[in-house]
């Protein structure tokens, strides 16, 4: 269905750009709006039908991309480009076309859209189905412990496993367990995650914080009737229930070993010994939570998901190579997927707004020279891509080091700083006081006849540099006594004040 | 304000009549009251005829004599309507009455008669007070305003509420009213009919019914009698408006307009009503219109929630308004605070409106601006269409407002300002500029992010990390983008959003930022757990699908950093709702540091996003710019001395404030200067201009520490304290010394120069004084003679203040 939609689509776009050339500036506008109305409701649906239904390899998808785009950049003129289009799968992407197309990219582009499957993620979502399934199966108590870098699809593929256990248990016609998912983050008191527990289990009981706890445990300690539910309790950002005394995560996990308890846990958090750390008793009683770590993506898993969720878009969106330089630059600093994510949104806002610029030109030269068709028309041959500079240009926003810019746009005097705290710290010595700081600023500045300004001002300018990241400065009573060392390489500083 | 209204005829009148002079005006219009305000006995309303008279009360009017098309007469109804009358009985009495309609001028603001007998009206007079149609309004007095002329088919209103079982008024007997419904009974009606009014919340049986889920009707009224509604009812089902008036003035044509500020019911708002509205609960909004006399029904109170609870049963008129609905960012304001920060519209309206008669009394006269044929034009239905209908001024600047307008004092307007007053006041931090120069690229940047975000269909959640050295124009910047977008809202260009704008300095602690961010959006003050529950409900619930209508709304925290707690949740649950789906929440963080998301724990800086903004300092054109364009058609300011006050700033912090400051004193400092050499020379010397040698000082006095001051003017015994300290400091060449070396050296220091000999605890609380002014740095107190101290000056500035000390010129010697 898609194959015979899309190309039509593209041909309604092509004659429009003929009438862009032709026409004025205003009318092709609004019939390009009403060429939306035909082409996007399948768009809409296609994604999820897709999905499910051919979940092909990722290889050949990628192979198929690359024939594709080279087949795309060898066909010159607007009759082959039509013929080559109505036998490829995807056509080009015009975001001049419409905005709708735009729209229902950035949409699957954007964080808060999970896709339908969690790629790159099978092993660790295999280990935590299983270790659910056979508590659940069991009617056994567990616990479990999910650790993983910012950004790696821990929560994600939580909520995944919650959907398919719950899918299997109808299915293997056992009695579903109840799931309660508590963002840790979002209690206001620690405490409170037992009378959440509670709640789920008995609804109209309403126990204080306090007995709450209590509650639990005289109920899992006791053999309890059979038609009684498992709970799996999904703890997220475990880490924040870590009090002084370790009391609530304690008795949480302590949960998990009372005889008749029906409770499985399963806490998400970044650090990877969480539970050795804090709960060393568990270890001796020999019920250690099990771990399941999310590594950091690689670049070939970043490519993957990028591509999973470009692939259910209709049209080709990204260059091949600049999904792989994006992955490349990601994997190599965090392996965040977020990161990866929004670096792709903002390469598509900088291609929207290179298509914007055009665009105007192009209104404004069409305005001019209505008769000068050739040329315009080889103006619009242009494919509209997010190309490799795009993504470049977008990374070394996001991972730009500006220090030797903002060390050439700094002030005067915070130069003049800058360059007597390098003096000093010519020795041995790498850090100094804000007075002794002062005294060697007053000597650059004698040396070059500038008049200095006061101490005050000198432990101003320091708290400033200190905000850009410049200068490290530590606390002190006195103005005069902070300590001062230099966060940056001095090399930098030596290069960009020459 | 564009027309700055002013009256024509003022010379004449204020030559006729001397300022100030209220009893002969009132003698004036009516010779039998000397007092500011006419007794007049409030007539009862009637239809909206309008048949000027003069002749009842010729023997008061003579004198006035308004000629036909100013009717300026007065009414005194000769039977005062017992105010518990009901409507049938009042229009009886009313009927032999001759005088139907009339109007009292009864003071007038600008205390100058208008006669307009002679002089033809050729401006809006302004007055303080109007009685109208038998009514004494006045400016901050709140009225129910006809909604529209169709609806006035029932136009009458029961200005007495009736007992909802026997259709009679309350009369004599005590009535109660539920506390549901709001209807009215008599104790007596009621089944079975109490003794005296219940302490407490009382609801009556139907409602007691209702809730219970049976069917009760509420009797049928009696035949011929058609069941009137109050004005509160009419008002509460947004038949009828309520508004407070700004301001009153006449118009050209003779007719009485005012200057309205709406109140909205909750329903109105876009959030509804809310389960903790109260049924007399309005919302003051910041839309103003302006309204025909015409159309004013009569009073009612509106009151803030302490003023409610202590007048709970002054009547049926009494409303209860609690915050601020802001009609363009659908968001709420307690007005308490609003008040307290003085910025607000209503302020700079009335000072307009001020300004015009403070300036009538100087000599200046300018014209009125004659805009008043296309407002006529516009207005002349005495019903705007309220909240659409009243943007009359949609260029209203709302956000730039909020950074702290202040009024300026009147006592400037009095006479006419010099360059160098202007200068002073266009200077001031909290005067808005025109325009933000020099910061086009960002707020570009701010306006395509906001854009790009709410555009879409879906708003996808979004977050924006503003950050720039202090002084760099960063608030101003996102403000007034958002004004901006805001005035493309209103062309519909894109959809309407909601703007919540917080300063992390103004919570009382981080967490209460959920609390202030939920009043924001409903309006509704709870603790800030409840808060946090409802915010998650919001942003984090996917099931509530229901809400797909919701608007995007645009969160502002000013000072993100202060809300970095100890483990970072407040943050974190912030920056987590963005990315939640459906969420169409934007959060804009602003802050002075350049590596706070790096700073923060990884999982927050991974839910921030990469969208950055930097502001970065000023350099010395930008500054120029910025000042210049500020004061942009005053001539007081030497073009050197801008840029030599704009070069110092930008080579030590590039902060806008602070350039400004300067200017501002070194504009003080030129006045002070110019007025002195006034008084001692007493010719005029024209124009001042404020030079370099201004710029110069101000500087001085802003840049530099004041110590050498302080050493200087301190005492003998601290002086060569002082001097002993640089001293031994030298000699050793050390940082610091302890008091006790210190303490010989000034003992060897008197006795060789034939000082007295100071006593050793005189020395040490010398030491501590100095200590305590700063120019020491000692360590505990408690240690006393083996206490550290160590000068908090270089040694070179201690020095040039002691060198040449008349009171001790030995000292030199030493130093």
């Amino acid at each position: 269905m898609d194959a015979s939609n899309a190309p039509h689509s593209s041909v309604i776009g092509s004659r429009m750009q003929l009438a862009s050339e032709n026409g004025s500036a205003t009318t092709p506008l609004k019939r390009h709006r009403s060429s939306n109305s035909s082409t996007t409701p399948p768009l809409r649906k296609s994604p999820r039908l897709r999905t499910q239904d051919s979940p092909t390899a990722p290889p050949k998808v990628n192979e198929i991309v690359k024939s594709l785009n080279s087949s795309l950049n060898l066909c010159g003129s607007l009759q082959q480009r039509r013929l080559s289009e109505s036998c490829i799968e995807k056509p080009n992407w015009d975001p001049r076309v419409d905005k709708e197309q735009l729209r229902v990219v950035k949409e699957a582009l954007h964080v808060s859209t999970a896709p339908t499957t969690v790629m790159c993620r099978e092993n660790e979502q295999n280990k935590i189905l299983n270790f659910c399934k056979e508590c659940v199966k069991q009617q056994k108590a567990g616990s479990l412990y999910v650790c993983g870098l910012p950004g790696t699809g821990k929560s994600l593929s939580m909520e995944r496993v919650r959907g398919i256990l719950v899918d299997w248990a109808k299915e293997e016609d056992i009695l579903p367990p109840d799931v309660l998912s508590i963002h840790c983050t979002s209690l206001t008191n620690t405490n409170e995650i037992f009378s959440k527990i509670i709640g789920q289990n008995h609804p109209g009981k309403k126990a204080s914080r306090s007995t709450s706890l209590q509650l639990l445990q005289n109920l899992y300690s006791q053999k309890q009737q059979p038609g009684m539910k498992m709970i799996i309790v999904i703890a997220d950002e475990l880490d924040y229930l870590i009090t002084k005394d370790r009391d609530v995560l304690h008795n949480l996990f302590m949960l998990t070993t009372i005889p008749f308890s029906k409770c499985i846990l399963v806490g998400i958090a970044n650090a990877i010994d969480l539970a050795d750390r804090f709960i060393p008793k568990l270890q001796s009683l020999n019920c250690k939570p099990m771990v399941i770590t999310f590594r950091a993506y690689r670049k070939n898993q970043i490519i993957t998901i990028l591509q999973e969720r470009l692939r259910a878009l209709p049209y080709i969106v990204f260059q091949p190579q600049a999904v792989e330089l994006c992955a490349t630059r990601v994997a190599a600093g965090s392996g965040d997927m977020r990161n990866a994510l929004s670096i792709c949104r903002s390469a598509i806002e900088l291609l929207e707004a290179e298509v914007r610029d055009s665009f105007s030109n192009l209104n404004m030269s069409a305005l001019e020279k209505i008769e000068d068709k050739p040329k315009s028309a080889a103006t619009n041959q242009v494919n509209y891509m997010v190309r490799i500079d795009h993504v470049a240009t977008a990374l070394s926003k996001a991972y730009r080091s500006p220090v030797v810019d903002n060390i050439q746009s700094l002030p005067q005097h915070q130069q003049i700083i800058l360059c007597s705290a390098v003096k000093l710290f010519r020795g041995r010595k790498k850090d100094t006081i804000v007075g002794e700081l002062y005294k060697s600023y007053t000597d650059v500045c004698r040396s070059t006849s500038i008049p200095p300004v006061g101490i005050q001002e000198i432990s101003n300018m320091c708290g400033v540099l200190s905000d850009q990241g410049i200068f490290k400065l530590g606390k002190s009573r006195e103005d005069k006594l902070r300590r001062v060392s230099l966060n940056i390489d001095e090399a930098d500083i030596i290069f960009a004040l020459q | 304000m564009a027309e700055t209204p002013k009256m024509k005829n003022l010379k004449q009148s204020s030559t006729r009549t001397p300022k100030r002079s209220t009893p002969k005006i009132n003698s004036l219009i009516s010779p039998r009251t000397p007092q500011t305000s006419t007794p007049t006995i409030p007539t009862p309303r009637r239809s909206l005829r309008f048949t000027p008279q003069n002749t009842t009360r010729s023997l008061q009017n003579h004198k006035i004599a308004p000629p036909p098309h100013s009717p300026v007469t007065i009414s005194i109804t000769p039977i005062s309507p017992h105010p518990t009358e009901s409507k049938r009985k009042r229009k009886l009495e009313l009927k032999p009455q001759t005088l139907n309609k009339k109007r009292v001028l009864t003071t007038d603001l600008n205390n100058n008669t208008k006669k307009s007998s002679s002089n033809k009206i050729k401006k809006r007079v302004y007055y303080k007070k109007v009685v109208y149609d038998g009514g004494e309004f006045a400016a901050g007095d709140d009225v129910y305003i006809k909604r529209k002329e169709e609806t006035s088919s029932d136009d009458d209103f029961a200005e007495v509420e009736e007992c909802r079982v026997c259709f009679k008024p309350a009369g004599k007997r005590i009535m109660i009213e539920c506390d549901d419904c709001l209807n009215g009974f008599h104790l007596r009606c009621l089944k079975p009919p109490l003794k005296e009014v219940p302490e407490g919340d009382w609801i009556c049986n139907y409602c007691k019914g209702r809730k219970s889920g049976k069917l009760v009707e509420f009797p049928e009224p009696p035949k011929g009698k058609k069941r009137v509604r109050t004005a509160r009812e009419k008002l509460l089902s947004s038949d009828l408006w309520a508004a407070r008036i700004e301001s009153l003035w006449k118009e050209v044509d003779g007719t009485y307009w005012c200057r309205v500020r709406w109140y909205i019911i909750p329903e109105e708002t876009a959030a509804g009503r809310q389960p903790h509205n109260l049924r007399r609960e309005l919302y003051r909004t910041n839309d103003f219109a302006d309204v025909e006399m015409e159309s004013i029904i009569r009073h009612c109170y509106v009151m803030s929630p302490k003023e409610f609870s202590k007048a709970s049963n002054e009547g049926d008129d009494v409303f209860l308004c609690e915050y601020e609905y802001d009609i363009h960012y659908y968001s709420f304001k307690r007005i308490a605070e609003i008040d307290n920060n003085d910025d607000d519209g209503e302020g700079a309206e009335r000072d307009d409106d001020w300004n015009s008669c403070s300036e009538s009394d100087s000599d200046t006269e300018e014209e009125v601006e004659y805009e008043d044929e296309i407002n006529i034009c516009s207005l002349s239905k005495p019903s705007p269409a309220h909240p659409l209908a009243a943007n009359s001024r949609k260029g209203r600047i709302y956000g730039l407002q909020k950074i702290g307008a202040k009024k300026i004092p009147e006592h400037v307007r009095c006479h006419k300002q010099t360059d160098i007053e202007k200068a002073k006041a266009t200077l001031l931090l909290a005067t808005l500029p025109k325009s933000l120069p020099c910061r086009d690229k960002e707020m570009d940047e701010i306006t395509t992010f906001v854009k790009g975000a709410i555009c879409d269909e879906q708003c996808l959640g979004r977050c924006l990390y503003v950050h720039g050295v202090p002084g760099t124009g960063k608030t101003m910047s996102v403000l007034a983008s958002m004004r901006n977008l805001k005035s493309e809202v209103d062309a519909g260009h894109i959809r309407p959003y909601c703007f919540v704008e917080i300063n992390g300095l103004k919570l009382a602690s981080p967490e209460n930022i959920y609390s202030v961010i939920y009043e924001g959006l409903t309006g509704h003050r709870v603790g800030w757990k409840k808060a946090l529950h409802f915010l998650n409900e919001r942003f984090s619930d996917e099931n509530k699908h229901g809400k797909e209508d919701r608007k995007p709304c645009i969160l502002l925290i000013d000072e993100l950093d202060l809300l970095v707690t100890r483990n970072q949740a407040v943050l974190y649950n912030i920056l987590d709702w963005p990315t939640k789906p459906n969420s169409k929440l934007i959060v804009i963080g602003i802050a002075n540091t350049m590596d706070l998301p790096e700073k923060l724990l990884p999982r927050i800086s991974s839910r921030m996003g990469i969208q950055r903004l930097c502001f970065g300092p000023y350099n010395y054109q930008q500054l120029q710019e910025i000042i210049s364009s500020r004061l942009k058609g005053i001539g007081a300011f030497d073009k050197l001395a801008i840029e030599f006050a704009s070069r110092k700033v930008a080579s030590v912090s590039g902060d806008a404030r602070r350039a400004l400051e300067i200017c501002r004193r070194a504009a003080e400092h030129a006045d002070y200067h110019a007025k002195s050499s006034l008084l001692s020379s007493s010719d005029t010397a024209g124009k001042i201009s404020i030079g370099m040698a201004d710029v110069e000082a101000a500087i001085k006095e802003m840049l530099q520490a004041p110590h050498i001051q302080v050493i200087r003017s301190c005492s003998k015994l601290s002086k060569i304290f002082l001097a002993a300290m640089v001293h031994e400091l030298y000699k050793t060449g050390m940082g610091e010394t302890t008091f006790e070396k210190l303490a010989t050296v000034v003992m060897s220091f008197c006795s060789s120069n034939g000082e007295t000999l100071p006593e050793y605890d005189t020395l040490l609380k010398v030491g501590c004084k100095l200590g305590e002014c700063r120019v020491l740095l000692c360590e505990a107190a408690s240690r006393h003679k083996l206490q550290k101290l160590q000068l908090n000056y270089p040694n070179d500035d201690v020095t040039f203040a002691l060198k040449d000390s008349k009171d001790l010129p030995w000292l030199a010697k030493y130093l």
